[in-house]
């Protein structure tokens, strides 16, 4: 490969943008971790929620949203800055991008943390961004994807190496991710309807929110760990043959894991076996990462007494592989009957974000520092205590969300000892784990303060430095033998025919009718084996082509992009067309009035979601406990879906009509006058303000633009119908010496609470229509369960 | 693989291509790892054969409608055998009354909206709950109307009382009844209120 280098130049790294990033990060690390403190405080002590805008349905997403996209965000862009330019031994594509991608990232952080406190929010978790904040964002990052790939094109270095592949991945896949969950159609300019609604919306956003994990907090990290770790452990990587193997099975595997956050709910049975087993093969892919960046350092552990960069590695990468290990258990359906909705899961993210991310980056940050502004690290001493502190801070953080979680899912399923009413209430349950979400309190607390004393050792380190850029004599590539695949070359090899016959005939598995299933489930197998024979006759060719594609970057971008979008097109597009009034065989849901639309807007602005799901499983306890299971049906007009992810609060499925409006008002007012105890922040401040008329029409509109079967209503008409029902439920609460204003967000948000759970039954014959049809068109597998359900279990 | 080197004394494979200073070994997949993922991929198999093809596993909905369907007639069976006499001897019995008291007085239940004293108000203003130790019922006063209504709450829940049956259980609902009733005389005067829906046949 010397051959291709003619002529010696010499490049100055842009080192600039890549200390402007890691300096973003560690202020926004601050800001997360201080905003993650805060809402943990919230839950136990509701007097902490001391104003509208800092409600824990407001912070919430500012704390996750700070933490993935601005601290983990720019710590990812630092760490890919700084290796992608070595690694392709040239400066990155255009200084101008750079800056532009700095500047415009920072600007869409501030954004997000002015509207998000303002309560203006897509209701969507990790996509809570208003529509022109995610317009800033697909753009920058096309600029950063522009960028990089420019570099990938100049490039001096012939081939790519592992951490390239992990951050094309990461690139295209966001990309994909990001615009595909946030279609929209706006309504204002600060609000917007998504396209998709009910568990098709569900689909879509844990398509997104799980691969946003996949691919905003993994994927980008491994490339960095396989930089920075041989780097600083002065070893070899452990194995190549690892690399391909695990980064493929990783890329192709982890889109189809979203389900996985729909386990046990109105989702069709078909996606989440689908979600629960990609999670569970998930399993081996995620631990070749923990396993290559381990294994990498035999030979190198004396180093780990003494380097702290290495510990913090070491650390993320244990991290790491505790999380990825407890995620396909959490997948499994029983698991998952009582780990969801509770602390464990959030102890679980937890233990991905601040182990995994949060040591990567620190340990990142140590080892670039001195070299960025050449000089030496302030101080191990400090560095070290950050380690061990930070450590410990995480472990008391997870234990106490295990206990919690678990504590928590078994109380909420006691019953009583004739079986027939449930032991706990939901307070009962709350007060329960309280001392645990104290110690969360702490532990996260602990976290808190280590990465502080980073900050003050770092900024230490950068005063008795100055910054340099890196200056490097490089051979220039010629390029004559890189970057000439064709798409004949990229596509039609042993490698790929063998990936995608076999994968045609594993699908044709599942969604074939009866026979030809089972005989394309056959010829899978014997496919496989052939293909198995195959590459050990001939797998030096196999090992060629390969080697051939990593100096090709644009086919191995393409061929990134067709393993990630498999999966996502597999599970969506057959729901898209399962997800219309008329496919639906049991219960529709009533349309919302327009004072009820108004009144779940503020219910979505508020981020009442974070807490309350809207989503009656099909478990017992759940249904002894909020009545019903919840059909599919029931949310199709939901723009966006509430189903949740956390119960902090009870279930409001079928919240309508359990209660008064006035217990509604006096329990909105103060929760705790009615519901002892309630951490619940109080929402006064809805008593005062007036319900949105103007934006209702347009509203409206859009929704039945989305599909929603609006009957047609002029403007007057529809702020009337408001006005009207406010009226009435103005005048229902001054029967309780209760008065309100009729306009008020007050009286929209009892209308909409009132509404909750309210279902017709579809028109007789379409439900008749429909059995014995065969294959309908909607794709699935076929044994449906209703079938099931008419001749009982077997 | 042309890069490969030979591999000196068992140490394994070093590809001699070299990225910024970082090499890399070819090393053979570690047996127990590749296993995790073979055992993984054969569990989807093998599962997803007998459930859709071969049928065996029973769907959610059939699951859950059953077990809800098998409580529902044993809680019926629990109702059939209460009568206003049981009632009224529960209301003389200790322990039920405590035990009842005890279910009322804890903080978000009964008192919350009856208060303390069962007399609905709560230091001169009125609770949003109907005073129960006057004999003016609006939903009835026999011993069975009163648990109907802690059961299934008033004919219209949005504007009356909740359903406590599934928050208490048929044993709690009967000693909360048995409580209230020990305020009261078996024959004592029942009055309706003015605003009393038509009574319909407790069950």
């Amino acid at each position: 490969m010397t051959s291709t280098a003619a002529s010696k130049v010499s490049i100055e790294f842009n080192d600039k943008v890549v200390r402007q990033f890691m300096v973003a990060s560690i202020i926004f690390g601050v800001v997360a971790m201080l905003a993650g403190v805060f809402i943990a405080s919230q839950l136990n002590y509701h007097q902490l929620n001391l104003a509208e805008w800092l409600t824990f349905g407001r912070l919430r997403p500012l704390h996750t949203n700070a933490a993935i996209f601005a601290f983990v965000g720019n710590m990812m862009f630092a760490g890919i800055y700084y290796s992608t330019q070595r690694l392709c031994k040239c400066r990155m594509g255009n200084d101008t991008l750079s800056a532009i991608h700095f500047w415009g990232w920072q600007a869409i952080i501030v954004a997000a943390a002015i509207t998000l406190p303002m309560g203006l929010s897509r209701g969507k978790e990790y996509a809570e961004l208003i529509w022109p904040i995610n317009i800033a964002v697909a753009v920058i990052w096309v600029v950063f994807a522009v960028n990089f790939f420019l570099t990938l094109h100049k490039r001096n270095e012939p081939s790519l190496y592992v951490a390239l592949w992990f951050y094309i991945a990461t690139i295209v896949t966001v990309a994909m991710l990001y615009i595909v969950n946030h279609l929209s159609i706006p309504t204002s300019w600060t609000h917007s309807y998504g396209i998709f609604g009910g568990v098709q919306d569900g689909l879509v956003q844990w398509w997104y929110g799980h691969n946003a994990v996949a691919f905003f907090l993994t994927t980008p990290i491994l490339g960095i760990m396989y930089y920075f770790l041989p780097k600083a452990a002065e070893r070899p990587v452990y194995s190549y043959r690892l690399s391909i193997v695990h980064f493929w099975s990783l890329v192709f595997l982890y889109i189809w894991a979203g389900p996985h956050h729909l386990l046990n709910t109105a989702l069709p049975k078909w996606l989440q076996m689908l979600g629960m087993f990609f999670s569970l093969m998930l399993w081996a892919p995620s631990w070749g990462g923990m396993l290559n960046g381990l294994l990498t350092l035999r030979g190198a552990w004396d180093k780990l007494r003494t380097d702290p960069v290495i510990k913090f590695f070491i650390a993320a990468v244990t991290f790491y592989g505790m999380c990825t290990f407890e995620g396909p258990l959490l997948s499994i359906r029983a698991v998952n009957s009582l780990s969801h909705y509770s602390d464990w899961t959030i102890g679980h993210v937890h233990s991905g974000a601040l182990g995994w991310n949060g040591f990567m980056a620190a340990g990142m940050f140590y080892w670039l520092a001195p070299r960025l502004w050449n000089t030496k690290l302030y101080s191990v001493g400090m560095a070290n205590f950050h380690f061990w502190i930070g450590t410990l801070g995480i472990l008391l953080y997870v234990v106490a969300m295990w206990i919690s979680g678990i504590m928590q899912g078994l109380m909420l399923n006691q019953v009583t000892a004739d079986g027939l009413a449930l032991k706990n209430t939901f307070l009962d349950t709350l007060q329960a784990i309280r001392p645990l979400m104290g110690l969360r309190i702490i532990g996260g607390g602990m976290f808190l303060v280590g990465w502080l004393v980073m900050c003050v050792n770092l900024w230490k380190t950068i005063r008795s430095g100055t910054p340099v850029n890196e200056v490097r004599e490089v051979a220039v590539l010629q390029h004559g033998k890189t970057d000439t695949m064709g798409m004949k070359e990229t596509f039609f090899n042993d490698p790929t025919a063998c990936t995608f016959g076999a994968m045609l005939l594993i699908f044709g598995w599942i969604f074939l009718p009866p026979g030809a299933d089972i005989a394309s489930l056959i010829c899978a197998c014997i496919f496989g084996y052939l293909a198995v024979r195959r590459f050990q006759k001939t797998s030096h060719t196999w090992a060629n082509w390969y080697d051939r594609l990593l100096v090709n970057y644009l086919p191995f971008t393409v061929l990134t992009f067709v393993a990630v979008v498999i999966g996502g097109l597999i599970q969506i597009i057959p729901t898209i067309t399962v997800n219309s009034a008329k496919n639906v065989e049991d219960r529709v849901q009533k349309l919302y009035e327009p004072l009820e639309l108004a009144g779940r807007d503020i219910y979505v602005s508020e981020g009442c979601y974070n807490c309350h799901s809207q989503m009656i499983r099909t478990l017992v306890p759940d249904v002894m406990r909020y009545g019903d299971y919840s059909r599919l049906g029931e949310s199709i007009y939901d723009h966006p879906f509430q189903w949740g992810s956390k119960r902090t609060g009870p279930d409001l499925a079928r919240e309508g009509g359990q209660r008064p409006d006035s217990w509604h008002y006096e329990h909105l007012m103060d929760p705790r006058s009615m519901s002892p105890q309630s951490n619940m922040p109080p929402y006064a401040h809805l008593n005062t303000k007036a319900f949105d008329q103007k934006t209702l029409p347009r509203k409206i509109a859009v929704l039945r633009q989305l599909g929603v079967p609006y009957p047609p209503m002029d403007a007057t008409e529809i702020k009337m119908k408001a006005l009207e029902q406010g009226v009435k439920i103005a005048t229902e609460l001054k029967k309780s010496n209760i008065v309100v204003r009729p306009d008020s967000e007050m009286v929209a948000v009892i209308a909409y609470l009132q509404k909750l759970g309210q279902f017709e039954q579809p028109q007789v014959e379409e439900s008749l229509t429909k059995k014995g049809q065969g294959v309908p068109f909607p794709l699935g597998p076929v044994i449906p369960d209703n079938s099931r359900r008419a001749d009982g279990s077997q | 693989m042309d890069s490969k080197k030979p591999a000196p004394n068992n140490e394994p494979t070093l590809r001699d291509h070299v990225y910024d200073g970082i090499q890399e070994y070819d090393q053979k997949l570690p047996n127990w790892w590749l296993c995790t993922l073979y055992l993984a991929i054969a569990w989807f198999v093998i599962h997803w054969l007998c459930y859709y093809q071969l049928g065996l596993g029973s769907s959610d909905t059939f699951v859950i409608d059953k077990a809800m369907a098998e409580m529902q007639s044993a809680r019926d069976k629990q109702m059939a055998s209460i009568t206003d006499e049981q009632l009224w001897a529960l209301s003389r019995d200790a322990a039920a009354v405590e035990a009842g008291k005890a279910t009322f007085m804890t903080p978000g239940m009964c008192v919350t909206c009856h208060g303390a004293d069962l007399s609905g108000m709560l230091s001169g203003a009125k609770l949003p709950g109907l005073p129960l130790n006057d004999q003016e019922w609006k939903h009835g006063g026999k011993p069975t109307e009163i648990f109907k209504i802690v059961r299934k709450g008033s004919p219209d829940i949005t504007k009356g009382m909740a359903a406590w049956e599934l928050v208490l259980g048929m044993k709690r609902v009967s000693e909360v009844v048995a409580f209230v009733l020990s305020h009261h005389k078996e024959g004592e005067p029942v009055t309706r209120a003015a605003d009393s829906p038509p009574l319909a046949a407790a069950k």
